[in-house]
């Protein structure tokens, strides 16, 4: 019996992970399509530049994300659609491994909560000090 | 070049990736440096288009039941770790080393070709007492027997090595290492081929989340150029997902030889001629 529910938590979750990947990537394409529309209806013109506007800037990933939702970078929207795209993408697979530290623990399967906390400690300190 | 030829490059480079098991990154990379791009620049938007087609596609098969989560987030600590450090040490290089590594990198490809065809793969009966405390076993139904595969994981600290090393090139080259991992889980840690190629894919999305942390702000994350390969690295892998069991082994082999000694001689030319 359970045994059952475990494996049907198991399942549950793997169609969970399963959706919130396939949705975090449409997302973020469709982001990235629209900026780069806006872009060619904006400047008429869609060339790779080296133009250094068009790097990402900024000092940790979460302070970024902050800053672009209230709007800091408003002046050229084609490339605050694209950084967005980038931003879903970044938390696309960072929440799938929220998810599994959280998913474990209400298993109370310690062992794979330390593993999967060790991996979502790691992707946060490489994501705030870089 | 601009933003519209890219993501049809990026379309077909993705949809040879998936029928190869290269990867779109793979190829993409060395085909944007003989375009002119900077290889760190084309090295930190392959990254980010990583994610993109390793989540899309890992999602269907991990709802299958295919992908094996626990053995992939054992082997995340692993891959993670070396994404960092190769991310890392690629912002610090010299860029003619990283010409040199992915045409080494790509060497390792072949080894993985040879071994496919000419090695069977052989099941784990037992496990060590790692892989067994770890709980590395699971289950699967294959759709092409129309059995349920159950099997065990074995060598679970050689394994996580092997990824620390697959972790470190992926991080380093901006590419998935597919061919790589796929190899570490099946002779290393005896999985099925499916469930080893899907897990792979799972882990990969991880990876490359590891290595962008590293990217995105070294002023190397080019948006005119991640938009397209994003985009169309995803439709040409899903494309190519889709027609791969239409294809004969054949052609497969000879489009995979192609591409890869295209590729090695390309990368090697570039180290070569930036001495």
């Amino acid at each position: 019996m359970k045994a059952n529910m475990q494996g049907g938590n198991e399942s549950r979750f793997e169609k969970t992970i399963g959706y919130l990947l396939i949705v975090g990537v449409i997302i973020s394409l469709l982001l990235e399509i629209a900026g780069v529309a806006l872009l060619y209806h904006t400047y008429r013109q869609i060339d790779i530049s080296q133009d250094t506007s068009v790097f990402i800037k900024g000092h940790d990933f979460f302070t970024f994300v902050l800053q672009q939702v209230e709007g800091k970078y408003a002046e050229k929207s084609p490339f605050i659609l694209m950084t967005a795209g980038i931003i879903v993408l970044v938390l696309t697979p960072y929440i799938r491994v929220l998810a599994s530290v959280l998913h474990f623990a209400w298993q109370r399967n310690w062992k794979y909560v330390c593993i999967t906390l060790f991996v979502l400690i790691v992707v946060t300190l490489s994501l705030t000090l870089h | 070049m601009n933003m519209a030829l890219l993501v049809v490059l990026s379309i077909l480079v993705g949809f040879l990736g998936s029928l190869t098991g290269l990867g779109g990154a793979s190829i993409l990379i060395p085909v944007l440096v003989l375009f002119g791009i900077p290889v760190k620049e084309a090295i930190a938007s392959g990254m980010v288009a990583i994610i993109a087609t390793s989540s899309g596609s890992a999602s269907s098969y991990v709802r299958e039941h295919i992908t094996n989560i626990r053995v992939a987030m054992y082997l995340e600590m692993f891959t993670i770790t070396g994404a960092i450090v190769g991310a890392t040490i690629t912002t610090i290089i010299h860029p003619t080393y990283l010409y040199f590594f992915f045409a080494a990198f790509l060497l390792t490809s072949f080894f993985k070709f040879k071994e496919s065809i000419t090695r069977e793969f052989v099941p784990a009966v037992s496990q060590d007492r790692l892989s067994r405390w770890l709980e590395l076993h699971g289950s699967y139904f294959d759709e092409y027997t129309k059995q349920t595969v159950e099997y065990k994981v074995t060598n679970a600290a050689a394994g996580g090595a092997g990824m620390l090393v697959a972790g470190l090139a992926a991080g380093m080259l901006g590419i998935g290492a597919g061919a790589f991992k796929v190899m570490v889980h099946e002779y290393i840690l005896k999985m099925p081929p499916k469930v080893s190629s899907t897990t792979s894919n799972f882990v990969i999305g991880m990876t490359a989340l590891a290595g962008v942390s590293v990217y995105l702000f070294s002023g190397l994350l080019n948006l005119t150029l991640m938009a397209p390969m994003a985009i169309g690295t995803t439709i040409g892998a899903v494309v190519g997902g889709r027609v791969l069991n239409r294809m004969g082994n054949r052609t497969l082999r000879i489009l995979f030889f192609v591409i890869v000694a295209f590729l090695i001689v390309q990368m090697l030319y570039k180290g070569v001629a930036s001495l």
